[in-house]
């Protein structure tokens, strides 16, 4: 069906990957005002890209530091170390 | 911050465990949120993010300070995320490309584990469905795309994180958005 140029899908997320060359960006940006099959393509990989950046900061309970103390395994005597 | 990581580092390697304290303080929960996006689930992110602790405790001494602390640490701990995950898919053998296929696995026959009916989809929160996508993916891409784009880290580090080479950890991105817009396509 699809009968675009297949480097524009290299593009797209070359551009989206900030790697693309000017004259890359211009030819996106052609075809993109021409087909509007690409150009949702094109938007819809942005938008999932900004939704999972909205997400929430997530931050480890209260008890997360004494926990991993907790779980160490129990300090070597000092004395044993040095003979 | 790699000074002064590497100074408690220093004092842990001389038998001073309590140094060790203010380093997982300081990295507690950028650990935690990587374990928890890729297991979606609170108690198996606490366990697993304490567990990668511990063993970077453990291991203390094999950690070559001229590297980035972080790095080592997210290697320790997306590692053991993904055998969790194994350990808990019986049929993880899916997970294996198809011979011939660039990439592709069981997993592209067959509807993603966990999938839930759309109605119910639709019903979430934002946040909720966010995480839902995320565990939709398959490990290998929702490990990179959690560490490009809620770590926000470079391609480079995440290559350095996975041991694999840019062009790899590209080709996932790529492929981690694409299957990203697919299953989004209705939001």
């Amino acid at each position: 069906m699809n009968t675009c140029p297949e480097q524009i899908v290299h593009y797209m997320h070359a551009y989206l990957d900030g790697e693309i060359s000017r004259a890359e960006e211009r030819e996106l940006k052609e075809h993109l005002d021409n087909c509007t099959e690409c150009k949702e393509i094109m938007n819809s990989l942005s938008e999932s890209i900004t939704l999972l950046g909205s997400v929430a900061q997530v931050k480890a309970p209260e008890s997360f530091v004494g926990g991993v103390m907790a779980r160490l395994p129990k300090e070597k005597s000092r004395a044993g170390a040095h003979r | 911050m790699d000074n002064l990581v590497n100074k408690r580092i220093n004092e842990v390697l001389k038998g001073n465990q309590d140094a060790f304290e203010e380093i997982v303080t300081l990295f507690q929960h950028r650990l935690y949120q990587v374990c928890y996006r890729m297991l979606s689930n609170t108690q198996e992110a606490e366990d697993i993010a304490q567990e990668a602790f511990v063993r970077a405790y453990i291991n203390i001494h094999t950690f070559d300070q001229k590297r980035k602390f972080s790095t080592w640490l997210f290697r320790i701990a997306t590692n053991l995320c993904i055998d969790r995950i194994r350990k808990k898919k019986p049929d993880y053998y899916l997970d294996a490309e198809v011979p011939g296929t660039e990439g592709l696995n069981m997993y592209s026959q067959i509807a993603a584990p966990g999938e839930l009916p759309e109605e119910e989809v639709e019903r979430m929160e934002l946040q909720e469905r966010i995480q839902y996508e995320i565990g939709r993916l398959p490990d290998r891409y929702r490990t990179v795309i959690i560490l490009r784009y809620i770590e926000e880290l470079p391609l480079q580090e995440i290559g350095d994180i996975l041991e694999l080479p840019l062009g790899t950890v590209k080709t996932r991105v790529h492929r981690g958005r694409e299957a990203l817009r697919k299953q989004m396509g209705k939001m």
